[in-house]
């Protein structure tokens, strides 16, 4: 039985696509006697048959060596392209924990959509995310992924903008399709100039190619960052972070999808090309670069942010560039088990937050307060959210991070201090938005708020459950490390800056300090709760210049290339204008013309005769 | 005598013909233009029917057709000109403009 599933596990993303399509009739416009709720129940059966199958397919896949299936899709001159798909314990598991926290995050949004009508779109968007990402973990191949990261970019498009008659929706939609597009285009150009190196695009291939290769560096290095700035743009990291930040304005039911799992599709590119960026330092070290530089600067951004839902996507943001340096760093397990265990503790903090949000209407933290007592189950998923994103032990990505900055310790021991540093930021800034939202006294917002009820209570509990016993499951599958090979100085570390992280926020806005927080310097404090300024950069650089150079293409189209096109126009016509006084009325004028007409003609008919002799007579 | 004398007379004849068909304002005078050409088209084909076909003399049979065939020409042109003159009051050739773009 669970050979037959594994056999046919490349049915889960299918399912997942029927279940999407499936829900689009119950749009408002084609279905509405029902009203819109059995879109949402057919996609959570088809979620749920997706999860049953992958979940039972694992077992038999795990320890078992992968297996590669490939389809024939297009052939042409020269050209095979074939749908290659990896049937490994690695992605059969990530469409586990795809399907899994889709099957949350859609009972979730059933008690959270509960007052919307529009369920068909919601849906059949979030199952067209659950079967691309499912399709995406299959997929062993550049091409094919690049085809489902820019399926996903367009759905991330649809589905930011689901209320689009708010206009910072509109704006925020527009900006997560053109950042990410811009990151996919640049991807694009590495994928087609890797092509001519590598011969393939299977990503097995390329990593036997990649094992034995010798490419100019100059050009690994430029292919190589070009194949990173897909992931770069996906992964919301600096400079392309922004759209991350206003893609908040969506529903926080594909929130929860996109915080844990849709960014999380670019790392997993970039996990599976890590054997060809390893062949250029200077894509290892942009990598790290890039990746240091946004886990700090966001988790920094993270603790200015008075946006609940904002707290959270810039540690994402801050996450991911944790998964940068890993993969950097050619550490893909410890990427790998990074991506996991933050994609179940993110989707958790968001859930939480998103039942704060539901019940207080306000996203507005700094109006919050005093939800302890009478929000129990959206403290404690918060606070196992929390302990399971830093370093806590035992819970999930204490290990990964452990992994990391063990990984580090020997080569890049620089690097181990951000990791501890961002560990400790992130401890602060999520222990700031638990004291903010449910320490302190009841404000006006949170002075009446009821807990959720259990559509949306329901996921939040069965995922704290798992992010709990990711641990134990771990530890089951053998993925954790032993206690004697444990670095217990890196871990000591890691332990102490989550500590101190958290203490000294919990001092801060639990104890006496007046609020609102002030820094003594307030520049300082503005540049990260504006996000580094980043809209006016932005508006500032590449789009003053592309909107000067389009307003410049514009001009010349108008008045250059059409004023030379219509200048043939208005030279017809004006020489007809003019041309037409040779109509002059006058019949003795005609009488002229022909005997003008007759006399050049036979001057030049009978030239040959005469014309020499007559030049010659006259010079 | 030669051929080429009576030739040059009538291409003079034509010339003068022809100035006085583009020049003259007077509408009866380019009418007596149009008979100096013809006679210029005459002179030609009386010189060549004496110097080069004097046994047939074909050349003199065309001149007595272009003879009457100017007649009749001369009597619609003068009547064509009567016919304006009375709608129009004048027969100044540059009043004759309306035909124009």
């Amino acid at each position: 039985m669970a050979q037959f599933l594994l056999e046919t596990v490349w049915l889960v993303p299918l399912y997942a696509l029927i279940g999407g399509l499936s829900a689009v009739p119950w749009s408002p416009g084609i279905i509405w006697r029902t009203g819109p709720r059995p879109a949402g129940y057919v996609n959570l059966i088809m979620t749920f048959i997706a999860f049953v199958h992958a979940a039972l397919a694992f077992p038999a896949i795990w320890n078992q060596p992968a297996y590669q299936v490939s389809i024939p899709w297009l052939s042409t001159a020269g050209l095979n392209l074939s749908i290659d798909l990896e049937i490994s314990s690695i992605s059969v598991g990530a469409m586990v924990v795809i399907a899994g926290l889709n099957l949350l995050a859609q009972i979730y949004a059933i008690g959270y959509m509960e007052m919307d009508w529009g369920w068909g779109r919601f849906y059949s968007l979030l199952g067209m995310f659950e079967a691309g990402l499912c399709a995406l973990a299959l997929c062993n191949n550049l091409f094919f992924s690049y085809v489902i990261l820019e399926v996903l970019t367009l759905g991330t498009y649809l589905l930011v903008g689901l209320w689009f008659s708010q206009p910072l929706v509109v704006t925020g939609a527009r900006d997560a399709f053109l950042t990410k597009r811009v990151g996919d285009l640049f991807l694009l150009m590495g994928v087609l100039a890797i092509w001519p190196l590598a011969g393939t695009w299977n990503y097995t291939e390329l990593a036997e190619w990649a094992a034995t290769a010798n490419v100019n560096p100059t050009l690994m290095a430029l292919v190589g960052l070009a194949l990173v700035a897909g992931p770069m743009g996906k992964c919301a990291q600096f400079p392309l972070h922004l759209w991350l930040d206003e893609a908040m304005e969506g529903p926080i039911p594909s929130t929860i999808l996109r915080n844990s799992v849709v960014v999380a599709s670019g790392a997993w590119v970039l996990i599976k090309l890590q054997p060809v960026f390893s062949l250029s330092p200077i894509v290892s070290s942009a990598m790290i670069g890039i990746g240091a530089v946004t886990a700090v600067g966001a988790s920094l951004i993270a603790i200015a942010q008075v946006d609940i839902k904002r707290c959270l996507s810039y540690s994402v943001s801050a996450y991911m560039g944790l998964v940068f340096i890993a993969v950097g760093t050619q550490q893909d397990e410890a990427a790998l088990l990074l991506v996991l265990t933050h994609a179940l503790s993110a989707a958790l903090l968001v859930m939480s937050t998103g039942a704060v949000v539901w019940n207080s209407i306000t996203q507005n933290v700094t109006q919050l307060g005093g939800l302890w007592s009478r929000r129990p189950v959206s403290g404690l998923t918060y606070v196992v959210g929390t302990l399971g994103l830093i370093g806590f032990p035992p819970l999930g990505s204490f290990w990964a991070l452990l992994k990391l900055a063990d990984g580090l310790w020997a080569t890049k021991p620089w690097l181990v201090g951000i990791v501890i540093a961002v560990n400790a930021l992130t401890a602060f800034s999520l222990t700031r938005e638990f004291c903010q939202i449910f320490g302190g006294k009841p404000k006006q917002m949170s002075e009446r708020s009821p807990e959720v009820s259990w559509q949306m209570a329901l996921p939040m509990i069965i995922l704290m459950g798992f992010t709990l016993h990711l641990p134990l499951i771990l530890q089951s599958l053998s993925l954790l490390p032993s206690w004697a090979d444990l670095n217990k100085d890196v871990a000591l570390l890691l332990v102490w800056s989550s500590i101190f992280g958290c203490s000294i926020s919990g001092v801060i806005y639990l104890g006496n300090v007046p609020k609102p927080i002030r820094l003594p310097w307030k520049g300082l404090q503005d540049l990260i709760a504006y996000d580094f300024y980043t809209p006016k950069l932005y508006r500032m650089s590449i789009v003053l210049s592309v909107d000067l150079i389009s307003k410049l293409a514009d001009i010349v189209d108008r008045f250059v290339v059409d004023g030379i096109v219509n200048l043939v126009g208005l030279a017809s016509i004006g020489g007809g204008e003019g041309l037409k006084y040779s109509t002059s009325g006058q019949t003795q004028f005609y009488a002229f013309t022909v005997l003008l007409g007759v006399g050049v003609l036979g001057i030049f008919v009978t030239w040959q005769y005469w014309g020499n002799q007559v030049l010659e007579m006259m010079f | 005598m030669e051929l080429q004398y009576f030739l040059l007379l009538a291409a003079a004849l034509f010339c003068i013909g022809i100035y006085g068909l583009i020049t003259s304002r007077n509408a009866v005078r380019v009418l007596m233009s149009i008979e100096l050409l013809l006679n210029a088209v005459n002179l030609n084909l009386m010189a060549f029917s004496n110097f080069l076909d004097s046994t047939a003399i074909k050349g003199q049979v065309f001149t007595v057709f272009v003879i009457t065939v100017a007649a009749a020409e001369a009597a619609v042109g003068l009547a064509i000109v009567l016919a304006i003159y009375r709608n129009r009051d004048t027969v100044d050739m540059e009043q004759f403009n309306l035909l124009k773009w």
